[in-house]
């Protein structure tokens, strides 16, 4: 349960932040999710990677039905990569990465400034 | 442990975060450019899709409606001229933001600033053509003797800038996402700097490769060769013309002598072979339906996005549509409610080449006379990506700038090279565009062509009134025979051309008794014309084709006339082919492809459609031959021309025994007929092989247009194989890269009739459905609708945008 409520606030931000906000403001914004929620490090790390590279894959396989555009296809070109459809699974890589990085960044903060105080008190 | 793990995790955060935000050698930093918020994913919109109801921009005085066509032309209806080029600038800029830009950083030679060193050759050339600094001048010029048209050139410039200072990243043209930069603002130095970047492409010279041909040939041969005027000159103007003005005289001094260098520097680059253009119109008495009809197809390379961008501009006096060049304002090539007008390049040696004597090594001071004069130096900074800025002097004579020097692209460390060039004076060619734009008749036509310096076109005119027009216009100096031809000795003051031929003694004509005007890059005029008129790159087939069919057709049609501009009909194979056929006389190798390709030849109407496999084979036959017989030119070792296609045919047809086809470096004696069949057996050579490599030899698959996006290594933007006739030298001048890169076909009847199309698209954007859309009707031969739209017209439209006052 608490993967998928993980999981869904961080592709809430994607979805409504990310367009404000260039992808690295993102990863701060998933790294704070990260240390307010406290998630666990495994929940940080799959949770916010699957979150936010389904959100950028999501939204980059929606553009595409969505417009009908062939640039995905010129742009692989340009790179030397095989095709658009290559592409979106790219963006959603690279989303997975900025995504899971960042929870796992900020849910390790969170257990050396924070756990640490609150176990000391519970007396151990 | 916690500690290690969480900075191990950061550092790695750290790393993608910063990582993805710069450069990796050539590729652009991948995060933003894959984010798809922001990123190139963002660009897969097309214009319709992102349409805004209400744009608010500063500086406007009424309100503007814009409404969009089907085909994404937009029709501006704005309530006085400040605000009409206001909006102008800011919708451009929408459409070919990045496009107007990357053009102007060319003209300013600062495309290293975006590409990095491989740009810096190319920059150094274009500023030391000095196109900057004539632009400099020109926004002087306007400074101080034309406010009214500064001010509307800077309402544009605002207009532009309204938009780049709205853009949101996710709508940055994608190109400015690849390679990773951003627009800076718009000026109204830039709009006058993209007409000079237009003298640029479209003038040459060729002083140097004259300069060594007549020292090689010898004067006399040179004439025979490159003769002054054709035998059959069909000139712009028709050639019974009576000049009715008295020219300024100027006679070539006695005594003169030419500096006699052979010269292995490397010539500047010039407009590319195919560049050019058709223009004509025809009186009512002439057509069908008894109005004139005006139809104008500009040459250019075949690029995208297009050079060309359509509009409709209006306010409650005038209503104008058809071309514009996004960066420049009004329309360029176009009509309105009372008169049609249409430019191809009339180019007459405008730059000229002058040696210069420096009394010493620091450049101060050179020789011109019986004293000396001094030099200016300007400093040109380069920016490079990457890199610390190229600093690059240029010494400024009276006469221009010295392109080349110790410094810059010479072997010879003694020469230094003024170029005098009409591009470097105060001028005011937009002007003429706001005039023209405006203009009803054939008297405010003159008028707003006394504005227009370069580069020199032939304005064809027509209006609803039945007149019929062509004017020549340009700044032309009175030259004495031969002056600039050759390089000239700047020391020498007779040397330097000084007066320019008066407005009213350029070449026009109004209503001829033939019935049409005409130009297609031709000689200007007959030998009676009284100065003296001289470029190596003149026309001698579109035009000859184009007045003989205007001079035998009647009760011509709007169709007639799109027929005519889609005229694949290849004159010069027409003349050629049978000289050839008949010198190859019974010699045919024994070879059953040879067979072919001779049957084929033969039973071949001379249309270049794309369906046919005669062009291909005459122009494979034809170049090869042609290279044959001025092989030993490639031996001279310094830059030369070899005559055209023209002189060539005719000496292959009328001396083909001459000596000129003998290689002096060989035993035996060549003729012309030998080379006409080494010619043919290289010819069924490339044919074979092109068979077995690429299969089908028709016309459109041998000569391959390509339609080209700027940056050539964005292969996929650009538009590769389009199927369609034509070629260079032909009425339909689609080449491999050069074409009609606008067709125009107006009626001026009491309801104007108008159709254009380009090879493109309204949008800039390689991702929308209007990037490339106008293409296969463009190769087709079909066209758009293109008609005035009234303010209150309910036609269907694909969207409006009211543009308001910002406070």
């Amino acid at each position: 349960m608490k993967f998928f409520g993980f999981l869904i606030l961080t592709i809430l931000i994607v979805v409504f932040a990310n367009p404000f906000i260039p992808y690295w403001g993102v990863m701060v914004a998933l790294a704070l999710l990260a240390i307010l929620l406290n998630p666990g490090n495994a929940i940080a790390f799959w949770g916010g990677g699957l979150g936010m590279g389904l959100s950028w894959l999501g939204l980059s396989l929606y553009l595409s039905i969505q417009t009908g555009s062939p640039l995905p296809e010129k742009i692989a070109s340009i790179f030397g990569v095989g095709s658009g459809t290559i592409l979106i699974g790219f963006t959603g890589f690279l989303g997975f990465l900025f995504g899971a990085f960042s929870s796992l960044t900020g849910s390790l903060f969170r257990k050396i400034t924070k756990k640490r105080p609150d176990n000391l008190y519970r007396g151990g | 442990m916690k500690y290690f793990s969480f900075i191990f995790v950061l550092l790695i955060t750290l790393a993608l975060g910063y990582f993805a935000s710069v450069p990796i050698g050539p590729a652009p930093p991948m995060g933003p450019l894959m984010d798809p918020n922001h990123g190139f994913w963002q660009n897969m919109y097309s214009e319709d899709e992102i349409a805004e109801d209400e744009i608010a921009i500063p500086g406007l005085q009424g309100t503007v409606s814009v409404t969009y066509d089907e085909n994404l032309i937009p029709h501006i209806f704005a309530q006085n001229e400040e605000d009409l080029y206001r909006v102008q600038g800011y919708v451009t800029a929408q459409h070919r933001l990045w496009q107007m830009e990357f053009q102007t950083m060319a003209a300013a030679g600062r495309i290293s600033e975006i590409v990095g060193p491989v740009a810096l050759e190319l920059d150094r050339m274009t500023r030391r053509k000095g196109l900057a600094y004539g632009a400099e001048l020109g926004l002087a010029y306007l400074k101080e003797k034309d406010p009214e048209t500064l001010k509307l050139v800077e309402a544009y410039a605002e207009g532009v800038n309204a938009y780049i200072d709205q853009i949101s990243s996710a709508q940055l043209p994608v190109e400015y996402k690849i390679l990773n930069y951003r627009p800076e603002k718009w000026s109204g130095y830039k709009s006058l700097l993209l007409l000079k970047y237009m003298s640029d492409m479209l003038v040459g010279d060729r002083d140097l490769e004259y300069s060594n041909l007549r020292k090689i040939l010898g004067e006399e041969l040179l004439n025979k060769l490159f003769p002054e005027f054709p035998v059959d000159n069909d000139p712009v103007i028709e050639a019974d013309k009576v000049w009715d003005f008295e020219p300024i005289q100027v006679s070539k001094p006695d005594s003169l002598n030419f500096p006699n260098d052979e010269l292995v520097i490397d010539p500047l680059p010039q407009p590319e072979e195919g560049t050019g253009s058709n223009n004509w119109a025809v009186s009512g008495k002439k057509t069908k339906n008894g109005y004139p009809i005006l139809a104008n197809d500009p040459h250019l390379s075949l690029n995208l996005p297009s050079l060309w961008y359509s509009m409709q501009l209006s306010t409650p006096g005038h209503l104008v549509k058809g071309a514009t060049l996004p960066g420049a304002l009004g329309v360029i090539s176009g009509f309105n409610e009372n008169i049609a007008w249409g430019v191809t390049n009339a180019t007459k040696d405008a730059r000229d080449w002058y040696k210069i004597t420096f009394k010493d090594e620091t450049r101060g001071s050179y020789k011109y006379g019986e004293s000396w004069r001094d030099s200016e130096f300007r400093i040109e900074e380069i920016q490079i990506k990457g890199q610390e800025s190229y600093i690059d002097t240029v010494v400024y004579t009276h006469y221009g700038p010295v392109v080349y020097d110790k410094t810059f692209k010479s072997e010879r460390q003694d020469i230094n090279f003024a170029l005098k060039w009409t591009v470097h004076e105060g001028s005011n060619e937009q002007k003429t565009f706001l005039m023209m734009n405006k203009a009803k008749n054939h008297a405010d036509y003159n008028a707003a062509l006394d504005n227009y310096t370069a580069p020199a076109q032939n304005f064809v005119f027509a209006s609803k009134s039945g007149d019929i027009a062509m004017r020549i216009q340009g700044k032309f100096a009175v030259k004495w025979k031969e002056q600039g031809k050759f390089f000239m000795d700047g020391s020498d003051p007779r040397m330097e051309w000084k007066e320019y031929i008066p407005n009213a003694h350029n070449p026009s004509t109004l209503n001829p008794e033939r019935g049409f005007v005409s130009s297609a890059n031709q000689h200007p005029v007959d030998p009676s014309y009284p100065y003296y008129v001289f470029d190596n790159s003149y026309e001698h087939y579109r035009n000859r084709r184009l007045n003989n069919r205007l001079r035998e057709m009647e009760n011509i049609t709007v169709d007639d006339m799109k027929a005519l501009q889609f005229d694949d009909y290849y004159l010069h194979a027409a003349e050629a082919l049978p000289v050839m056929i008949n010198l190859l006389g019974s010699y045919l190798p024994n070879d059953e492809s040879a067979k072919k390709y001779m049957q084929e030849l033969k039973s071949w109407d001379f249309y270049a459609d794309p369906n046919q496999k005669g062009p291909t084979l005459f122009s494979s036959w034809w170049s090869k031959t042609y290279s044959e017989i001025w092989k030993e030119w490639a031996e001279f070792g310094v830059p030369v021309v070899r005559p055209s296609n023209y002189q060539t045919v005719k000496l292959l047809k009328e001396e083909p025994a001459s000596q000129i086809f003998d290689w002096g470096n060989s035993a035996s004696v060549e003729t012309a007929s030998d080379h006409v069949k080494k010619g043919f057996e290289l010819m069924v050579e490339e044919m074979k092989k092109w068979e077995e490599d690429e299969g089908d030899y028709a016309w459109a698959n041998f000569k391959r247009t390509k339609i080209q996006h700027l940056v050539p290594q964005f292969n996929s933007f650009s538009v590769e194989n389009v199927y369609t006739g034509g070629g260079s030298g032909i009425l339909n001048a689609t080449g491999s890269r050069h074409g009609a890169s606008w067709r125009m076909v107006v009626e001026l009847g009491p309801e104007i009739q108008a159709f254009g199309i380009y090879p493109g698209g309204q949008s800039g954007n390689p991702g929308s459905k209007f990037y490339a859309n106008f293409i296969s009707k463009w190769a087709n031969g079909e066209y758009l609708n293109f008609n005035l739209r009234k303010p209150d017209d309910s036609d269907a439209s694909l969207f409006i945008t009211t543009f308001v006052s910002k406070p």
